[in-house]
C-alpha cells in the first residue's frame, strides 16, 4: 500500500490511502461531532442525525431509492456515532465509484430529513436503550453501566445513543439545525482508501469548499471524578449469569509516551479476546470461570466478528476498564476478587524484564494486523490525524522500541491503582450479592472439577476473603428498566 | 452504536470482469467467480493442502478445516462436543503444552482463533509469512498429538458454560436453540453447535468421550489446510509434508440420521423474562447445499427477491408501515437439508399477527408472480459484487474456501455455485417457492416479554 497523504489546507481536509491494485474505494467521512455535542436535554441528537444520513434519503432520493440504487452493486453505507466523533462509512466497488461517491456526498451534505425516516430512526434508537440494551445484551448492559458511573456529571456521562427522555425531546428540526452546526468545512476530513480514480479527488475538493466554513471548537472536558473506593451498582435482571466491568478514567491517550507503556502493561494483563493475558489465563484457563476475562486502557468496541477494535472512535479522554463476561451467579463474588488481585499484583510487581520484552514484541508484530483492510488503514490513519500523532501503527512501533522495562514500570504506578474503581454489575440476585460485597464474606470458589491442582486451591483461599472496599455511600442496586431514562 | 445501511444477507459472487483486476492475482480459470489461483496437493494419508497466492506482503493465513461439527453428534447426551472439542485443542501437547503453544504464538504476534458450526469446525491464524514454518509444526503437533489431563478437560467445561451462559441474555441465540429442536425430530440438527444444556452441564463427565471424538474425527482424511498470502506453494507442500505425513488415517464413518418430512405446521411461544420487543423466526425445511441443483441456488436468489432492503416486503414493513425494526431471510448453507429462515424484530406485540401475514403473502406471491427480467439481473449482480468485496484479506479469502470444503470437499464448488445463479430463470424460482414454502413445512417461533402473552 503506498503512503498515506492529508491535504494540508484547512477547508479541504482530505486523507488518501491509495492503493491503485484494488478493485474497492472506502470511504470514511469523520466529522468532528458526537454526543458529548448533544445540547442537555436533547441527549441522542448526535446519533440520530447521524442515522439519518446512515439510514434515511437524500436531497433528490428518498431512503428507499438510494437503497435501490446500491443495491445491484453490494455497495455500504453507514454511520458510526461516538463521544466526539461521527462517522460516515462507505464502501464500493471502483466499478461504480463515481455515481456512489455522488450519492454518498448528496447523503452527507443535504440529508432528506424526511419525517418518516426521522420516526424510524428515533422508534430504533429509543429501542435499543429500552429494549435491547436494558433487556436483551448483558455484556453491552454491564459495559454502559461503567459509562455512567465513571462519568456522572460529565459530557461523556450518556451513552452515545442518549437517553429515552432526550431522544423523545428531538424534533426533526432539532436534527436539521444540529446537521447545519456540524456537519460543515471546519468539521469534516474526507478520508478515501483503495483503486479510485484520481480525478475524483478534484471533484470531493470541490464538493467540499462549497459547504459552509462553519466552526469548530471542542467542548470543554472537565477531569472526571475518580472514585474513592469501590463505587458501584448492580443492574439488577432476570438472567443466567452475572456481568461485571470495572475501571477508571485515566489521564493518557495515543498522544502521550505513557499511553505506549500502558498498551505493554495492559497487553500483558488482559489482552482482547487472547490467551496472552493474566487475566484470561488465571479466570479462565486454570478455573474455567467463563468465556473470556480482558483489560483496555482505552475505549473498545470490537469490530465485527473480528478481534480487532473498530477504528473512529477517538476519545481525549480514556479508561482502564477490566471485562469480567458473564460468570455464574454462584461465582461472581469470587471472580470479581480475582480480577482485582489480578490489577493488584500488576501494580505491585510490575512486569518482569521477560514479561516486558515478549509482549512489547508481541504488540509490534500483532498491531500490524489491525490495519489488514484499506478501510481499516484509512480510519487509523485518520484517528492518527485528530490524536495529532504520525500513522499510529508505525509510531506505535517506535515508540515501544523506545520503551524499558522500567518505563512500564512506572507508567502503572503512575497510572493505575488497585483499590478504587467503578464497579458495574449485571445480576439476578443483586440483593444477596449486594449484601456478599458489603459485608466482604468470604466467597469461595464452586468447581466443577474436584481435582484442581494445589496451587491453585492455596491461591484461592487467599482470592475469597481479599476484601473489596465497597463504599457504602455510593453502592446501590438499580433495576434495568430504570436505566437510561434521562 | 452502528447504523447500517444496505448490505442484508451476505451472499457471496463475483464474475471474472469484476475482480481480473483485483489485488494483482491472476484467475484461477476463465469462467471462475473466484479469482485466485489454487493449487491442490493431496498427501498420501489423505489430508488435502489448498495454498492460494495472494497480495498481502508479509502475511499469511493458515487455516485447518475439520468437516466434523455437531451434525456428527450423533450419540444421546453429546450434543455440543464438536465445539467443547474445538476448545480442547488449545489444551496442549507434551511437545508444545498449553502454555508454550501460547508463548509461541505470542511471540509471533499471531491472531488466532476457532470458530465450530453445525457442520465444520475452523482452526485459524494470521501471522507473517516467515512463521509459516512454525505454524505447520506448531498446528500439525497438537492435531496429531493432542494430550490434555482430565483436570484442564474439567476446566474448560466450565468456559463452555461461560459461553453459552453470554449468548443466552440475547434472544436469538435462545430462539435459535427452540427453532431447531422443534423443527428437527431426528437429524442432529434438533440442537445447535453450542448444544443442549443439559449436555452441555454434563461435559465435565465425558473425559473418554473426548479421546474417542479425537480419535474418530481429528484425522487427516477428514482435514484440509488452507495457506492464503504472500506464500508460494512448493514451499507451503515442502513443509506441510515435512510436519504432517507421520498422521494416520482413521476409518470411522459416522451415521447421521435422516430427518423426515415435516407433516404439520409447528408454532412455538417463547416467553421473554425481560422487558423485550417480540422476535419472529421462521423456519421452512429445504435442501442441503448443493453446487448442481438449481431448484437449491434459486432458493438464494429467493431470499433477496423476498427479504433483502430492495424488496417490497422490507419496502412495506420498515419503511411504509415501520412496524418492523428488521426483517431478513435466507437459507444457511448445511450439508445436509436444513432451513430457510427468516427472522424479524416487531415493534409492537399486537402486531405480530399481520407483520407473519404479510411475510406468507410475499412467500405466496413469489410462487405465482414471475420476477421481473431487471430485477433479476440487479440481484445477480448484487450477489456478484457481495462476493467480490468480501475478498478484501487473507483470512475472508481463506474462510471463503474454506466454507465450500466443509461443505461439498470441493473448494471448487463455489465456481459452480455462481455459475449456477447465472441460470436461474424466474421459472425456476417460482418452483422453489411453491415446493418449500408450504405451512406444514414451517416451523414458528415467537418470543415476546412474558407480561404480553
Amino acid at each position: 500500500m503506498s503512503t498515506p497523504s492529508v491535504d494540508a489546507q484547512q477547508a479541504t481536509r482530505i486523507t488518501e490511502v491509495y492503493v491503485p491494485n484494488s478493485p474497492l474505494v472506502s470511504f470514511r467521512i469523520v466529522v468532528r461531532t458526537g454526543s458529548v455535542n448533544d445540547p442537555a436535554g436533547k441527549e441522542g441528537l448526535n446519533a440520530l442525525t447521524a442515522a439519518m444520513i446512515g439510514q434515511g434519503g437524500s436531497q433528490s432520493l428518498t431512503y428507499q431509492q438510494i437503497v435501490d440504487k446500491l443495491y445491484p452493486w453490494a455497495a455500504r453505507i453507514s454511520a458510526q456515532a461516538d463521544k466526539e466523533i461521527t462517522t460516515i462509512v462507505g464502501e464500493v466497488h471502483r466499478d461504480h465509484v463515481q455515481e456512489f461517491y455522488g450519492l454518498l456526498w448528496e447523503l452527507v451534505s443535504a440529508p432528506r430529513f424526511d419525517a418518516d425516516d426521522f420516526a424510524r430512526n428515533k422508534d430504533d434508537q429509543l429501542n435499543y436503550l429500552k429494549n435491547t440494551l436494558r433487556g436483551n445484551d448483558d455484556e453491552n448492559l454491564g459495559k454502559a453501566g461503567l459509562n455512567l458511573l465513571m462519568y456522572a456529571n460529565h459530557p461523556y456521562h450518556a451513552v452515545v445513543a442518549g437517553t429515552v427522555q432526550g431522544l423523545n425531546a428531538v424534533s426533526l428540526d432539532d436534527v436539521r439545525t444540529f446537521h447545519r452546526a456540524m456537519y460543515t468545512q471546519s468539521r469534516i476530513i474526507f478520508g478515501i482508501a483503495g483503486g479510485y480514480p484520481k480525478e475524483l479527488i478534484d471533484r470531493i475538493k470541490n464538493d467540499l469548499s462549497a459547504l459552509p466554513a462553519g466552526s469548530f471548537s471542542e467542548v470543554p472536558l472537565p477531569s472526571p471524578v475518580q472514585p474513592v473506593g469501590v463505587e458501584g451498582m448492580i443492574i439488577q435482571k432476570d438472567n443466567r449469569a452475572t456481568a461485571v466491568s470495572f475501571g477508571y478514567p485515566i489521564d493518557v491517550t495515543r498522544k502521550d509516551r505513557d499511553f505506549y507503556a500502558l498498551l505493554v502493561a495492559n497487553s500483558y494483563l488482559g489482552e482482547h479476546r487472547t490467551f496472552n493475558g493474566v487475566l484470561m489465563n488465571h479466570l479462565r484457563g486454570d478455573r474455567g470461570l467463563n468465556y473470556g476475562d480482558y483489560s483496555y486502557i482505552e475505549n473498545f468496541i470490537q469490530d465485527g466478528g473480528s478481534t480487532f477494535p473498530d477504528p473512529n472512535i477517538p476519545r481525549r479522554q480514556q479508561f482502564f476498564s477490566v471485562w469480567i463476561r458473564p460468570v455464574e451467579p454462584k461465582n461472581a463474588h469470587f471472580a470479581i476478587r480475582a480480577a482485582m488481585r489480578e490489577v493488584q499484583l500488576l501494580v505491585d510487581n510490575g512486569l518482569t524484564k521477560d514479561q516486558f520484552e515478549t509482549t512489547r514484541d508481541f504488540l509490534i508484530h500483532y498491531s500490524k494486523l489491525w490495519v489488514q483492510t484499506q478501510s481499516r488503514r484509512l480510519g487509523y490513519v485518520m484517528d492518527s490525524e485528530v490524536y495529532g500523532i504520525p500513522y499510529y501503527i508505525d509510531y506505535l512501533a517506535k515508540q515501544l522500541s523506545l520503551l524499558t522495562v522500567d518505563d512500564v514500570n512506572a507508567a502503572i504506578k503512575k497510572h493505575l491503582q488497585a483499590k478504587n474503581y467503578y464497579l458495574s454489575i449485571v445480576a439476578k440476585d443483586a440483593g444477596p450479592l449486594s449484601d456478599a460485597l458489603l459485608s466482604n464474606a468470604p466467597s469461595p470458589i464452586q468447581y466443577n472439577n474436584p481435582n484442581v491442582p494445589a496451587e491453585i486451591l492455596a491461591q484461592d483461599k487467599e482470592i475469597q476473603v481479599l476484601p473489596v472496599n465497597i463504599n457504602k455511600e455510593k453502592f446501590t442496586i438499580v433495576p434495568s428498566g430504570d436505566l437510561f431514562e434521562k | 452504536m452502528m447504523i447500517k445501511l444496505s448490505g442484508a444477507v451476505l451472499l457471496a459472487g463475483a464474475m471474472l470482469a469484476l475482480v481480473a483486476t483485483g489485488r494483482a492475482a491472476e484467475p484461477g480459470t476463465s469462467n471462475d467467480i473466484f479469482p485466485y489461483p489454487v493449487t491442490k496437493t493431496v498427501l498420501d494419508n489423505g489430508l488435502t493442502v489448498l495454498t492460494i497466492p495472494y497480495d498481502s506482503p508479509g502475511l499469511v493465513a493458515y487455516y485447518t478445516v475439520v468437516r466434523t461439527g455437531s451434525r456428527n453428534e450423533v450419540e444421546p447426551g453429546h450434543s455440543g462436543f464438536a465445539h467443547f472439542f474445538e476448545h480442547c485443542m488449545f489444551r496442549g501437547t507434551v511437545k508444545y503444552p498449553a502454555d508454550k503453544y501460547n508463548d509461541i504464538l505470542k511471540r509471533l504476534g499471531a491472531d488466532s482463533n476457532a470458530f465450530t458450526t453445525d457442520d465444520w469446525t475452523c482452526y485459524h491464524i494470521v501471522a507473517s509469512a516467515d512463521a509459516l514454518e512454525t505454524l505447520a509444526d506448531i498446528e500439525s503437533d497438537r492435531f496429531m498429538n493432542l494430550k490434555y489431563s482430565e483436570e484442564a478437560f474439567k476446566t474448560e467445561a466450565g468456559a463452555i458454560l461461560g459461553e453459552y451462559n453470554k449468548n443466552y441474555s440475547v434472544p436469538f441465540q435462545s430462539m435459535y436453540e427452540t427453532l431447531q429442536n422443534t423443527a428437527f425430530t431426528t437429524h442432529t440438527y434438533k440442537h445447535t453447535t453450542m448444544g443442549f444444556l443439559a449436555d452441555i452441564k454434563d461435559m465435565p463427565n465425558q473425559y473418554d468421550y473426548s479421546l474417542k471424538f479425537f480419535d474418530r474425527f481429528y484425522r487427516p482424511e477428514n482435514c484440509t489446510v488452507v495457506v492464503v498470502g504472500d506464500v508460494k506453494n512448493d514451499e507451503v507442500i515442502r513443509i506441510v509434508r515435512k510436519y504432517y505425513s507421520g498422521w494416520k488415517r482413521g476409518n470411522y464413518q459416522v451415521q447421521v440420521p435422516v430427518e423426515p418430512p415435516q407433516k404439520e405446521e409447528k408454532v412455538v411461544h417463547m416467553p421473554w423474562k425481560n422487558r423485550t420487543l417480540p422476535y419472529l423466526m421462521i423456519g421452512y425445511h429445504v435442501p442441503a447445499f448443493s453446487d448442481d441443483d438449481v431448484q437449491r441456488a434459486s432458493l438464494d436468489i429467493l431470499s433477496q427477491l423476498v427479504f433483502s432492503e430492495s424488496s417490497p416486503l422490507y419496502q412495506s414493513l420498515v419503511i411504509k408501515k415501520q412496524l418492523v425494526e428488521f426483517v431478513n431471510g435466507g437459507v444457511d448453507d448445511h450439508r445436509d437439508p436444513f432451513l430457510f429462515t427468516a427472522l424479524s424484530r416487531i415493534k409492537d406485540v399486537k402486531d405480530v399477527d399481520s407483520v407473519l401475514d404479510e411475510i406468507y403473502a410475499a412467500l405466496e406471491n413469489a410462487k405465482t408472480v414471475p420476477v421481473d427480467a431487471q430485477k433479476l439481473r440487479d440481484i445477480k449482480s448484487y450477489i456478484r459484487y457481495a462476493f467480490a468485496m468480501q475478498l478484501n484479506k487473507p483470512d475472508n479469502v481463506a474462510v471463503t474456501i474454506a466454507t465450500y470444503i466443509a461443505l461439498t470437499g470441493n473448494y471448487d464448488s463455489v465456481n459452480k455455485l455462481y455459475a449456477l445463479y447465472e441460470k436461474v430463470t424466474p421459472e425456476d424460482i417460482m418452483h422453489a417457492a411453491q415446493k418449500y414454502f408450504r405451512k406444514e413445512n414451517r416451523t414458528v417461533v415467537i418470543l415476546e416479554h412474558e407480561a404480553a402473552q
